[in-house]
């Protein structure tokens, strides 16, 4: 920082009045520039600028009166900016710029049609997915999404899917997506029951049996963070058939209650599911499903289970049956089983020896 | 058969003095009135002998210098773009535009403020134009000039344009324009000196040389000794003057366009000045040349040299000077103050002046542009 | 009446244009004693004198430039650039003055000029020669670009881009130059800018074009016509500024659309309709917009000419293709 001050103007005079400044700060000015022009009792003087530099400060206003020697202008040598330009004005930003992506694989291909053709699926109703495209390149055409409408027409009009029906819709797709089902199945010899048995109990008593044996199968499935909890209570879903759809109420429990306590349980549940009165909270919460389908038909099945569980046992309809017994070929009664895990957390050995536990605790007379 | 008696015997070569005919000259011619101090050289020209006429030539550029250093003001803080200061060379706009009629035209490069102002462009339309709004060539008075160029040399054949409407039409008008000392390497520049001469235009082309085109010296543009005698390759009279002496400036353009008026055709006139400031406000010059090279040529300061003599012939009076930066100053605030308070255009003009009548998908995206609702 | 070529009524239109306002003035290299290379200009010194008609020192640029000037000044300047290849030169005038000047100094000054020049291949010519440049002017704000395809339309439309306030580039098929004769009544009536013209009605594919290329998308709708196929050919004539509800009304009626031209595919016009339909019409679209144009390559010389112009077999492969979408 210097101080440039007012020169001796000559001729005796001890102060001048300030003109005007041709100068302003910031400016850059070279040796011998006029910065001012200040008026003496003569004449109007400029005052050219001793030095080249910035000027920092003009230290007086046009109209007063400054002294010679007293302070006129400031400068300063600081660098100047560089603008990185000679016209306009360049925004410098710190943050840097956005890296392209890795380019991603692409997805499967889209229903090709172009927008008319679009356009007349949707005035026609016609879900494009379903549409066969007959169009180059595989594009779907006016004339095929017209064929398709009137294959519709003969068919019966559509019914969007609602309560039970529905929520059954959307558990068997989220299955579907989750579990990794296998299923292994043999059948029981219940000759020796003895009449009036309670299929259900028998059942229940050989899920049981079988989560004693193998308590892997009592358990829930977290796949996205991998994670198996065993649970020690069986709470046993019990698939049940209405005509309004498949309920799975759950009984609590079961390992630890006995076959009276459970064949109320059981009604109880019947009668509040036929209302339509089950808690919702009596629908949740099974740790292991029991599916007689037996009771309507069929021998075995691959069943579906619900996550978080991995297993649902199915049994099949009590038929006799040629066996060999004792070197003998004689007519048994059956219980067909099929035992469907979800081998994601369960292995076909587990499986196995749950099974066999549930057949033996089935073959026993009593 | 030609016959062996009638093969003359030609000097040979290397004996003969061989000297090729000299088909053509030139002679560039210098002129200057004042010296540095405003001593007068040589006999000052008629319009010098009394002092309206000089005097209003150094109101003129002491309005320039003003202008010049208000624009700056105002771009630092903000309030104005990027400007092109004059600095230094007011003699050779304002010696322009004291030569010229008001029913001339002028087509400046983008360094003539003083000319402009001196034509009647308004301080408020070139702090508008400048600060950034089209309305600031919309000149109110001298309506047929042309506005500022920027891309260097490229109005030049517009003047080719201008003067020969004038000859067309029988017109005792002339065109003036102004270019630097880049714009003499220029083609268009060539081909407009080419066809002003070949159809002998009414037409001043006037080369404001302040030595810098951006960073390069002039030395480093062309190879000419001047860059006058780029009028005798068009076959037109070229001149070179002090371009820093108003006096000279105003003389030379005076003539030439006075031989143009009169049907005499085209002159090239240099005028000798030096760029005092940087190429702009956003240019450091210090990149490129040093203080030290500036310094010196405040010595030759237009203004300063125009005072020194007026007062030395006692024509001007400390109490003139006061009132003149008074008056000067007065008026550069007030019109800064106008262009400060006046707002700008609506967006919808970008799109009003494209073409004379809205085009249909030019006015949907006028209408996008102000806000509306597409229809 | 007089049965003309394409050349000749650009010549008929000058004239006229020349007869009715003096303001109108011819300018350029040869087109005074000469009469123009292409003989556009014949006539019209001995007609109107050499006020009126002037040759030029040749510099492309200066032409441009100083017919603003003049233009600024009130003439109307026809400036002829001898071939589009050599245009280029002029461009800085055209881009950076002519269609600025109005709006830099908000209707002060304005442009009314037009540079018409000799456009497009065909015509076994030498290097440079054979340029399509319509594009980069339609690129410009402030520039109408006008491609004429007929002795009539030429007529029309070059008194209307003389009589235009702003400046135009018109831009003659130098193919059609001799190519047809028609009848022209020289009445001074001019064919509307900014505005399409159908050449043919259809209902099953328009067809858009310009210039030279009208020909040969007329003989593939021909073909297209014998085989029960209803094209609409469209020569869209002002590029810019474009008629696009013309061709929009025209896709939405046929729903399928291939436009044609002589010039580069890549960066070329049709990209610009094709844009403007896939935002406004693409609903009514059955198939995809296809684009027949030159290769993106620099015009061979005469000998692989043939192989680079936009045939007919071209039009029709593509129109089948778009076709194949029923």
């Amino acid at each position: 920082m210097s101080t440039f001050v007012l020169p001796d103007l000559g001729e005796g005079l001890q102060e001048a009045e300030l003109v005007a400044w041709h100068v302003a700060e910031g400016d850059h000015v070279v040796a011998d520039q006029p910065l001012v022009s200040v008026e003496t009792e003569k004449a109007v003087v400029e005052v050219p600028s001793p030095q080249s530099g910035r000027v920092a400060r003009l230290c007086a206003q046009p109209g007063e009166r400054v002294k010679v020697g007293a302070a006129l202008v400031e400068f300063d040598e600081g660098p100047r900016a560089d603008t990185g330009t000679v016209v306009g004005e360049l925004a410098a930003a710190t943050a840097p710029p956005v890296r392209a992506a890795e380019a991603a694989p692409t997805g499967a291909a889209a229903v090709r049609a172009t927008p008319a053709v679009r356009a007349l699926a949707q005035r026609l109703g016609v879900d494009l997915k379903i549409v066969a495209a007959s169009g180059p390149g595989g594009a779907v055409t006016s004339a095929d999404v017209e064929r398709a409408a009137r294959a519709l027409t003969d068919a019966g009009p559509a019914e969007p899917l609602s309560g039970v029906r529905r929520a059954m819709a959307v558990n068997m797709t989220r299955s579907h997506a989750e579990i990794v089902p296998a299923t292994v199945s043999d059948e029981a010899d219940i000759d020796a029951w003895p009449p009036g048995s309670d299929t259900t109990i028998r059942l229940v008593r050989a899920v049981v049996a079988g989560c004693a044996a193998v308590p892997a199968l009592n358990a829930w499935y977290d796949g996205r963070n991998m994670e198996r909890r065993l649970i020690k209570q069986i709470d046993l879903g019990l698939a049940v058939d209405t005509g309004d759809g498949l309920f799975v109420p759950v009984l609590r429990n079961v390992g630890g209650r006995d076959a009276a306590d459970l064949r109320r349980g059981i009604e109880a549940m019947k009668r509040d599911v036929r209302a339509r009165s089950v808690p919702l909270a009596e629908l949740r919460g099974q740790t292991i499903t029991l599916s007689n389908f037996g009771m309507f038909g069929g021998r075995f099945a691959q069943l579906v289970i619900v996550p978080p569980q991995v297993a649902i046992l199915g049994a099949g309809r009590i038929v006799p049956r040629a066996v060999v017994a004792d070197g003998k070929l004689v007519a048994h009664r059956l219980l067909p089983l099929s035992l469907t895990f979800d081998h994601r957390a369960v292995t076909g050995g587990e499986a196995a020896r749950f099974l066999k536990a549930a057949i033996e605790e089935l073959e026993r007379p009593e | 058969m030609p016959s062996a008696e009638k093969i003359v015997e030609l000097p040979l070569l290397a004996e003969a003095v061989h000297e090729p005919d000299v088909v053509a000259r030139f002679e560039i011619r210098y002129s200057r009135f004042l010296d540095p101090k405003g001593n007068a050289l040589r006999p000052l020209p008629d319009f010098a002998a009394g002092p309206a006429e000089l005097v209003a030539l150094y109101r003129g550029m002491v309005l320039a210098r003003a202008f010049d250093a208000k624009a700056i003001a105002l771009q630092r803080t903000g309030r104005l773009g990027t400007f092109p200061s004059a600095l230094g060379q007011e003699a050779v706009a304002v010696g322009i535009a004291g030569a010229m009629r008001k029913e001339d035209v002028f087509l400046p490069s983008f360094r003539e403020h003083g000319a402009q102002l001196w034509r009647g462009v308004s301080l408020v339309e070139l702090f508008l134009f400048w600060g950034g709004d089209e309305r600031g060539s919309n000149f109110a008075e001298a309506r047929q000039d042309f506005p500022i160029c920027v891309p260097v040399g490229t109005h030049a054949p517009h003047a080719v344009g201008v003067a020969l409407a004038f000859k067309l039409r029988r017109e005792a008008r002339v065109a003036v324009c102004a270019f630097g000392d880049g714009a003499t390497s220029k083609g268009d520049v060539a081909e407009a000196l080419n066809m002003a001469g070949v159809w002998q235009l009414p037409l001043v082309f006037v080369i404001n040389n302040n030595h810098w085109a951006i960073s390069v010296p002039v030395a480093q543009q062309t190879a000419a000794a001047t860059l006058a005698q780029k009028a005798v390759a068009a076959g037109i009279e070229g001149e070179q003057v002090d371009g820093n002496d108003v006096i000279a400036v105003r003389e030379a353009v005076g003539r030439a366009v006075a031989k143009a008026r009169a049907g005499g055709g085209p002159t090239l006139i240099e005028a000798l000045t030096y760029r005092l400031s940087d190429h702009t406000t956003a240019d450091d010059a210090r990149r490129y040349r040093s203080d030290a090279d500036v310094s010196p040529h405040w010595a030759e300061d237009p203004i300063t040299r125009l005072r020194n003599h007026l007062v030395g012939r006692g024509i001007w009076a400390k109490a003139d000077e006061e009132r003149l930066l008074a008056e000067v100053s007065a008026a550069i605030d007030k019109a800064a103050d106008t262009y400060l308070a006046t707002p700008p255009q609506g967006a919808e003009t970008i799109f009003d002046f494209t073409y004379e009548t809205l085009p249909k998908d030019l006015a949907e995206q006028r209408r996008a542009a102000s806000g509306a609702e597409p229809e | 009446m007089s049965e003309i070529n394409l050349v000749q009524a650009v010549n008929l239109a000058l004239a006229r244009a020349m007869a009715e306002d003096g303001a109108v003035l011819v300018l350029g290299e040869d087109v005074a004693a000469e009469g123009g290379v292409f003989r556009a200009t014949d006539g019209l010194l001995q007609r109107f004198g050499p006020d009126r008609v002037l040759d030029t020192p040749l510099a492309e640029n200066a032409i441009a430039g100083l017919s603003v000037g003049l233009a600024a000044q009130g003439f109307r300047p026809v400036a002829e650039i001898q071939f589009t290849g050599f245009i280029y030169p002029a461009i800085d005038q055209l881009v950076n003055h002519a269609s600025r000047l109005r709006n830099r100094t908000r209707g002060r000054l304005s442009c009314p000029m037009v540079v018409r020049s000799p456009s497009g291949g065909g015509i076994r010519a030498i290097e440079h020669h054979s340029e399509s440049p319509e594009a980069m002017f339609a690129h410009i704000p402030g520039l109408r670009v006008v491609i004429p395809s007929s002795p009539a339309r030429a007529y029309g439309l070059l008194l209307a881009a003389i009589r235009d306030p702003d400046p135009v580039v018109f831009l003659e098929p130098t193919r059609l130059y001799r190519a047809a004769r028609e009848e022209i009544e020289d009445d001074g009536a001019a064919l509307p800018l900014d505005r399409c013209f159908v050449l043919r009605e259809g209902t099953d594919i328009t067809l858009v074009t310009w210039g030279a290329m009208t020909r040969e998308t007329l003989g593939a709708a021909d073909t297209l016509a014998a085989e029960g196929v209803s094209a609409e050919v469209i020569d869209v004539a002002t590029l810019k500024p474009l008629d696009t509800d013309s061709i929009l009304e025209s896709v939405a009626k046929t729903g399928r659309c291939v436009i044609i031209h002589e010039a580069p595919l890549t960066g070329g016009f049709g990209a610009e309709i094709a844009a403007r339909i896939a935002q406004r019409g693409l609903v009514s679209l059955l198939a995809p917009v296809e684009r027949v144009a030159g290769w993106d390559t620099v015009m061979p010389l005469p000998r692989l000419e043939q192989h680079y112009l936009p045939s007919e077999a071209r039009i029709l492969e593509a129109a089948r293709r778009v076709l194949a979408y029923q």
